[in-house]
């Protein structure tokens, strides 16, 4: 947990950072195979030949190819940072994703206000919203100053640190479709309607990790002392089972005709007009033209 | 032989329909063991498809061509569109490619396209034999709005008439071969609509 303070201008909110993901993947121990103990790391020299205590190793920043600078703590913390124990709030901009590097996400906080700041918090947290404004800023976590945009998020605020521009690679040298592909208008008009058929709002809670879900399933019948079921393997697909399909498809289809016409003669018992009716349902008997 | 496109399904004894499913036109020649491909815009549709190279190996006899679709089959066994402009794109091999024949142009080394079209089709039943990669479609006489009331369940969106004593003709098909276009059940989870017929495909 973080805790600093947002800033912007006179305004100091009082917060505390909490991490609004978590990693859910299964972590693995490495064990030596013939006595299942835990393997130990040691930090080894090749130059002394010997294993060295982590507090006999320094920080070491290499400048050219094997030279290297040695950087104490004492001199990483005189390192002038503003944003220490700071949100510090850059500019605001309109929250759309064109308008920064959004895309470029490293990780998302969620901010809970002090109980001294908690009306400026609401109050900003509404007017972001309000405005459809994202907040610009720079925050030291981990000994890093990050780029990072606030926004609302129901209601919280959610803080994302992002990645600076220098670490975001140029996109110029793949090699991307250009200038010279023509589309005709109704390849585009085909693709819009392929897309419109695709369309559908994304709820997260629809999405799973399948194969967590599988691996802690084989994970927790070993610790049950069971013999782990192995994954079914799917059968190839084949041409008969669409055309097994289509059959199916067909009888039903015959099926649900044949009760429609019985449902028909039972009403025709009690409705004169019912042979007209049936007379329109009728499938056409001859080819029509395009 | 293209078919004549026509505003929508019918009944008609004179046709056997069939499901136009949404996959690409291709003739199959296969002789002394090879197959090869005839697929619009692709110069190498064998080097695309190479897990058809044994569709011969289902044939009776040597020296023969068929009409047909190619589709490749998702993992569910349904025809998919996306997996087949992939694979004629050139990006990778994803899905599985079958083959549905639906016409028989030469047998035994000779042209059968003169012999009307049931003759064609039950000669075609005499020597491909159905195996997982490739066989002979589904035929359904008389019944076309049967058949696509049970394709438009399927999500498919196209049914194909062929006349049953028409020949085999070059060019436009008239009468002896019509498409007739079947509105999808809804929802549709995946558009099956024959994209590929109507998109650019290797140009």
């Amino acid at each position: 947990m973080w805790r600093g303070a947002i800033q912007f201008g006179l305004v100091t909110i009082p917060v505390k950072l909490y991490l609004a993901t978590e990693s859910t993947s299964i972590g693995f121990n490495m064990l030596h195979a013939d006595c299942l103990n835990r393997i130990q790391m040691k930090i080894y020299c090749p130059h002394h030949d010997a294993v060295v205590p982590r507090s006999d190793t320094v920080r070491g920043y290499e400048w050219s190819k094997g030279r290297y600078v040695v950087m104490t703590d004492a001199e990483m913390d005189a390192v002038p940072l503003k944003t220490v124990r700071a949100i510090e709030i850059e500019m605001f901009v309109d929250a759309k994703r064109e308008a920064h590097e959004a895309q470029f996400v490293k990780q998302a906080y969620y901010l809970e206000p002090d109980p001294m700041g908690a009306k400026a918090f609401e109050l900003l947290r509404q007017v972001l919203a309000d405005q459809g404004k994202t907040a610009i800023c720079k925050i030291v976590l981990k000994d890093r100053e990050q780029l990072a945009a606030l926004n609302p998020f129901d209601t919280t605020m959610l803080l994302t640190t992002l990645h600076w521009p220098d670490e975001v690679r140029s996109h110029t040298e793949l090699n991307l479709p250009t200038a010279g592909i023509t589309v005709k208008p109704a390849e585009r008009a085909m693709a819009e309607q392929l897309i419109a058929s695709m369309t559908g709002e994304f709820s997260p809670a629809d999405y799973r990790d399948d194969y967590r879900a599988a691996l802690m399933s084989v994970i927790e019948a070993k610790v049950g002392g069971e013999e782990p079921v192995p994954a079914q393997r799917v059968e190839p697909t084949k041409i008969g089972d669409l055309m097994a399909a289509l059959e199916a498809s067909v009888a039903a289809a015959r099926e649900a005709r044949r009760s429609a016409a019985a449902e028909s003669a039972g009403d025709a018992a009690v409705t004169p007009s019912s042979d007209t009716a049936d007379a329109d349902q009728r499938p056409a008997r001859r080819r029509r033209s395009a | 032989m293209q078919p004549t496109e026509v505003a929508g399904p019918f009944d008609d004894q004179d046709y056997l329909f069939e499901a136009w499913w949404p996959g690409t036109r291709a003739i199959a020649s296969c002789e002394r063991g090879v197959l090869r491909l005839q697929v619009a815009g692709l110069a190498d549709a064998e080097a695309a498809f190479p897990e058809l190279a044994t569709l011969p190996s289902q044939l009776a006899e040597d020296a023969t061509m068929l009409d047909g679709t190619l589709l490749i089959l998702d993992a569910d066994g349904r025809p998919d569109a996306d997996l087949l402009r992939q694979r004629l794109a050139g990006l990778g091999r994803p899905g599985r490619p079958a083959y549905v024949a639906s016409d028989l142009l030469w047998a035994g080394g000779q042209s059968v396209r003169l012999n009307a079209f049931h003759v064609r089709r039950a000669w075609l039943e005499t020597i491909l034999e159905p195996g997982d990669r490739a066989t002979v479609g589904r035929g359904y006489r008389g019944d076309g709005t049967l058949l696509a009331e049970a394709l438009a369940s399927l999500g498919v969106d196209g049914l194909s008439a062929r006349q049953l004593g028409a020949r085999y003709r070059s060019g436009p098909a008239g009468d002896a071969w019509l498409r007739a276009p079947i509105t999808p059940a809804e929802p549709r989870s995946r558009p099956t609509l024959a994209l590929i017929l109507r998109l650019p495909l290797g140009d």
